[in-house]
C-alpha cells in the first residue's frame, strides 16, 4: 500500500514536471535548427571533441539570459520589446525591431532551406516539401490554441533525440568525450573565433528571449509560481545543449577522425552514411526536419509578436479589429517570403544568411545590454531585479558577444 | 496650433533673455477628471544634471520655443494628482473608451488656452504620429505623392482615454470613473489583452458588482488567474456578487483545495447556492443553470404578486425575471407566467388564471446542446430546470444556453498565441 502511494506520488510528480515544460524546452530545441546543426557539424568535423567545453559554458550563458527574460515576463506581464519601448523610447525600439525582422527573415529562410535539404535526403523534391511545410506551419500556428501549438512544438523538439541515437550508433570514446568537455582548449585563429561566435549566436538569440518573455507574460505566470518556469528554462537549456553536444560528438567521432570537414547539415548527414551506416543518415535527416519545422514556427511568431506589441496592433486576439490583419500578414508574409526565396531555382542563399548573421551579431549585444539594464531597474523589477551572480554572468556574456561580433564584422 | 509633447522633450528651456537654462525632460498635467487637464509643470534637466520642476505659471511659451517668464524659476511642489506625460502616457498602453480597446500612445497633443495656460486635449495613436516620432515624416509625404493618400493619424480626445498604469491612487480614481462607462464585455476584452499587473490593478479599483460582471465575461481559462491575483477577501466578495452559475463555472475550474477555500469564505447562503450547482457536470442544464429565480404560489392575485416582487429578497436577487414561476408548497413547478402578462393583467385576477400551465422544462442532466435547441425551437428567454419529482431547481437563461452553440471561444475565434 505504502509502495503504491509512493509510486503514485512519484508518477504525479513526473507528470507535473512534464506539464511545466514549455517555452524553455521549445526555445532551446529550436537552437538546434538548420543553421545550428550546420554550425555543430562544422565545429565537430573541424575541431573534434575539443569544442565540447564551449557548449558547457554557452549553456550557462543561455540559462542566465533566458531566466532573465522569463523573470521579466513574470514580474511585468509585458513583452521584451514592450518594456524596451516604455523604458528607452521609440527610436531604439524601432532599431531593435528592424534588426529582429531582418535577422529572423534570413534565419527563417535557412529553416525552410533545412526542410528542403531534409526532404531531399529522403528523395522528396523541395518544390513539394517546402510549400507543404510552409502551409502546415501557418495553419498550425494560426488555427490552434496556444496549448495545442505548444504541444505540437514540444513533440517536434523530441525529434532531436535522434542525434543522441546517431552518436551512440557511432560508439565514440566516451572517456575522451568527458575529458574534453571539462578541460578547456583554446585555438587562436579567426576560423575558431568565428566558430565560437556562431555557436553562441545560434544558442543565445534575441528572438528566443522575446519568445520566452512573451510566453511567460501571456501565460500569466507570476513570481510565486516562478520555480517551475526556472526549472523549464534550465532543463530546456540542458536538453538543447546536450543535443548540440551529441551532434558535435557524431561528427567528431565519424568525420573529424577521418579528416572530413563539412559545412552544412545535409553534408554532415550524407558524409555520415558511409562511415556510420544508413541509419545515421536517416536519423540526422529526421532531426534536421523536426528542428527546422520547430524553428520556422516560433521565429516568425516571436518576431510578429514583438512588432505588433510595439506598434500597439492587436496581436491576433480579436477578429473584429482590422488591425489583426497586420499580425497575420506579417506572420504569413515571413513564412511565405522565406519559402519563396528558398524555391527560386539556383538561388544563392549565402548573401541572405550573411545579412541575417550581421543583423544578429549587431542585435544580440544590444538586446543583451538592454535586458541587463531592464532587469536591474528597480521601478520595473522591484524586488525581483537581478542579483550579483546573474549580473556578472550576463555582463560577461554580453561583453564576450560584443567583442566577438565586432571581430566578426571587422573580419568581414 | 497644436503642440506635440514628443517635440517638447529634449528641447532647450530659455529664460526671458534667451539664455538657455536646461532641457525639458517631461510635461506634467493635473489629472483631475476634467476633459482637458491643464499643464501644471514641466520637468527640466539643468546643466549639473539635477532635475527641476518649473510651475506652469512661470512658462511664457511652450512653442515654437520653451521660454520661461522668470529668469530664476521657483520649484513646483507635486500634489499627487499629476500625470507625467512622458513617463505615464507616451509609449504606454491606454484604454480607448470610444473604441473599447487598448491602444499604444505615440504622442500627446497640447493646445494653448487664451489665458496662456496649456491643455492636454488628445493623444495620437495613428501611423503618422509614429512616423513623426521616428523622424520619418517623408514616408508619409511619399505615400501622399505615390499612392495619393497620406498615412492616416488617429487622435483620441483625452476625455475618452483612461490611463491604466498601476500607481498613484488619486489618479486611479479618475480612471475608475472613466472606465465605468464601459460595459462588462468590453472591459473583459481589455483585461484579456492587458498585461497581468495592470489588469489586476484595473480590476481591483472596480467595486465588487462591476468586477464580478467583468470577470464573468473574461475567457474561462483566464478567470481563475485573475481571481487568484485579487486579495482573498475581495475574491470572496466577487464570487458572492457573481451569478451563482458563473461563480460555479469559475470554481469548477479550480483545484479542489482552492475551491473549498473560496467556498468556506462565502456566506452560507451563497455557499449553498454555488455548492449545489457545482454538483452537476458543466455541460448539463444543472451545470449552467442559476438558482436565482422568482417563484410564487398559484393562489395569489396579480396585485399581490406585484407587491410580493417588490418586497421579496428572492425576487431582488433575480437578475433577469423574464418569467414568474408558479410553484406549490413543495416547490413543484405548476406553471410560468411572463412578467409582461402579469403587468398587463387585471390586478384582481388570480395567477392560476393567467399562467401558462405545463411549460417546456428540462431535467438537471439534460445536455447543454439540447437546452440550446429547445430555446431556439420555442423562442424561449429561459427554461426552467426541474428534478425527477418535478421540483423547480433553477433556470437556464438564453445567454447561458446559447453559449453551447456559440461558445465564447468562437466569438473570439482567433487564438491567443503566447
Amino acid at each position: 500500500m505504502k509502495l503504491k502511494n509512493t509510486l503514485s506520488r512519484a508518477a504525479r510528480r513526473a507528470l507535473l514536471f512534464v506539464s511545466v515544460l514549455g517555452p524553455g524546452l521549445i526555445t532551446a530545441s529550436a537552437d538546434n535548427d538548420a543553421p545550428g546543426i550546420a554550425t555543430y557539424s562544422m565545429v565537430g568535423s573541424r575541431y573534434g571533441y575539443s569544442f565540447l567545453w564551449i557548449i558547457v559554458w554557452v549553456t550557462v550563458g543561455e540559462v542566465v539570459v533566458q531566466e532573465m527574460a522569463a523573470r521579466m515576463g513574470a514580474t511585468t506581464g509585458k513583452g521584451l520589446t514592450d518594456l524596451i519601448r516604455e523604458r528607452f523610447g521609440l527610436r531604439l525600439t524601432f532599431l531593435v525591431l528592424v534588426g529582429l525582422v531582418l535577422a529572423n527573415l534570413g534565419t527563417t529562410a535557412s529553416q525552410l532551406a533545412g526542410i528542403a535539404a531534409a526532404a531531399e535526403l529522403f528523395g522528396v523534391s523541395r518544390y513539394i516539401a517546402v510549400p507543404i511545410a510552409a502551409v502546415a506551419i501557418y495553419l498550425l500556428v494560426t488555427h490552434g490554441t496556444y496549448n495545442r501549438v505548444e504541444k505540437v512544438l514540444i513533440a517536434l523538439s523530441m525529434f532531436s533525440v535522434t542525434y543522441i541515437a546517431s552518436a551512440i550508433l557511432l560508439k565514440p570514446d566516451w572517456g575522451a568525450v568527458l575529458r574534453q568537455a571539462i578541460v578547456p582548449q583554446v585555438h587562436f585563429d579567426t576560423q575558431y573565433l568565428l566558430a565560437v561566435l556562431a555557436t553562441v549566436g545560434t544558442t543565445i538569440t534575441p528572438w528566443a528571449a522575446v519568445y520566452m518573455q512573451a510566453s511567460i507574460a501571456d501565460k500569466g505566470v507570476d513570481m510565486e509560481h516562478f520555480g517551475h518556469t526556472r526549472l523549464d528554462v534550465m532543463f530546456g537549456a540542458a536538453v538543447g545543449n546536450v543535443v548540440s553536444a551529441f551532434i558535435i560528438i557524431c561528427t567528431a567521432a565519424s568525420l573529424f577522425a577521418r579528416g572530413i570537414v563539412v559545412e552544412t547539415a545535409e553534408q554532415a548527414a550524407l558524409a555520415l552514411a558511409p562511415v556510420a551506416g544508413q541509419w545515421a543518415e536517416v536519423l540526422f535527416g529526421v532531426g534536421l526536419m523536426g528542428a527546422s519545422m520547430l524553428a520556422a514556427s516560433v521565429l516568425p511568431l516571436a518576431t510578429t509578436y514583438a512588432v505588433c506589441e510595439v506598434m500597439g496592433w492587436a496581436r491576433g486576439l480579436n477578429l473584429r479589429r482590422a488591425d489583426a490583419r497586420a499580425f497575420y500578414g506579417l506572420f504569413g508574409g515571413m513564412i511565405g517570403l522565406s519559402g519563396a526565396v528558398v524555391l527560386i531555382p539556383g538561388i544563392e542563399l549565402f548573401p541572405l544568411m550573411w545579412l541575417s548573421q550581421v543583423a544578429n551579431s549587431l542585435l544580440l549585444p544590444l538586446v543583451l545590454v538592454l535586458m541587463i539594464l531592464l532587469a536591474n531597474s528597480k521601478p520595473i523589477m522591484g524586488r525581483w531585479r537581478n542579483r550579483g551572480l546573474t549580473n556578472a554572468i550576463a555582463a560577461v556574456t554580453a561583453v564576450l558577444v560584443s567583442i566577438a561580433s565586432l571581430a566578426l564584422l571587422a573580419g568581414a | 496650433m497644436a503642440i506635440y509633447v514628443s517635440q517638447l522633450i529634449g528641447k532647450t528651456v530659455y529664460d526671458p533673455r534667451n539664455t538657455p537654462l536646461g532641457r525639458c525632460t517631461d510635461v506634467l498635467v493635473h489629472e483631475n477628471g476634467h476633459a482637458a487637464p491643464v499643464v501644471c509643470a514641466i520637468e527640466m534637466r539643468l546643466p549639473d544634471r539635477k532635475e527641476q520642476l518649473v510651475p506652469a505659471q512661470q512658462i511664457a511659451w511652450l512653442a515654437p520655443a520653451i521660454i520661461l517668464s522668470n529668469p530664476t524659476p521657483s520649484e513646483y511642489l507635486p500634489q499627487g494628482t499629476e500625470l507625467s506625460l512622458r513617463r505615464h502616457v507616451l509609449d504606454r498602453q491606454i484604454v480607448d473608451l470610444e473604441g473599447h480597446q487598448l491602444v499604444r500612445v505615440n504622442d500627446a497633443q497640447l493646445v494653448r488656452r487664451d489665458d496662456g495656460r496649456y491643455l492636454l486635449t488628445s493623444v495620437a495613436v495613428g501611423g503618422a504620429s509614429l512616423l513623426r516620432r521616428l523622424g520619418l515624416e517623408r514616408v508619409s509625404t511619399l505615400s501622399q505623392r505615390v499612392l495619393g493618400t497620406a498615412v492616416p493619424d488617429r487622435f483620441i480626445p483625452w476625455s475618452q482615454v483612461a490611463a491604466v498604469q498601476p500607481d498613484a491612487p488619486i489618479r486611479l480614481r479618475v480612471t475608475r470613473n472613466k472606465l465605468e462607462q464601459l460595459n462588462a464585455a468590453d472591459m473583459a476584452d481589455i483585461v484579456e489583452e492587458l498585461d497581468r499587473p495592470s489588469s489586476v490593478a484595473l480590476l481591483e479599483m472596480l467595486d465588487d458588482e462591476v468586477l464580478a460582471d467583468a470577470i464573468a465575461e473574461v475567457e474561462d481559462e483566464l478567470q481563475p488567474a485573475l481571481l487568484a491575483a485579487l486579495p482573498d477577501d475581495r475574491a470572496a466578495g466577487v464570487l458572492a456578487a457573481m451569478d451563482p452559475d458563473d461563480a460555479a463555472d469559475l470554481l469548477s475550474a479550480l483545484e479542489e483545495e482552492e475551491r473549498q477555500e473560496y467556498l468556506a469564505r462565502m456566506e452560507s447562503e451563497d455557499q449553498q447556492a454555488v455548492g449545489r450547482l457545482l454538483a452537476y457536470p458543466e455541460d448539463t442544464a444543472g451545470g449552467i443553470m442559476t438558482n436565482e429565480f422568482t417563484a410564487v404560489p398559484a393562489n395569489l392575485t396579480v396585485a399581490e404578486v406585484l407587491e410580493h416582487l417588490r418586497t421579496s429578497p428572492q425576487a431582488r436577487e433575480d437578475e433577469t425575471m423574464y418569467y414568474i414561476h408558479v410553484t406549490d408548497e413543495a416547490g413543484h413547478l405548476e406553471g410560468i407566467v411572463s412578467l409582461r402578462d402579469v403587468v398587463m393583467a387585471d390586478p384582481s385576477a388570480r395567477l392560476s388564471e393567467i399562467m401558462q400551465p405545463a411549460p417546456v422544462t428540462v431535467g438537471l442532466l439534460t445536455s447543454q446542446i439540447e437546452v440550446a435547441q429547445l430555446v431556439a425551437k420555442y423562442n424561449l428567454l429561459e427554461v426552467p430546470v426541474v428534478d425527477d419529482e418535478g421540483v423547480l431547481q433553477g433556470i437556464v437563461t438564453v445567454d447561458d444556453a446559447i453559449d453551447a452553440v456559440i461558445p465564447t471561444a468562437w466569438k473570439k475565434r482567433l487564438p491567443r498565441f503566447f
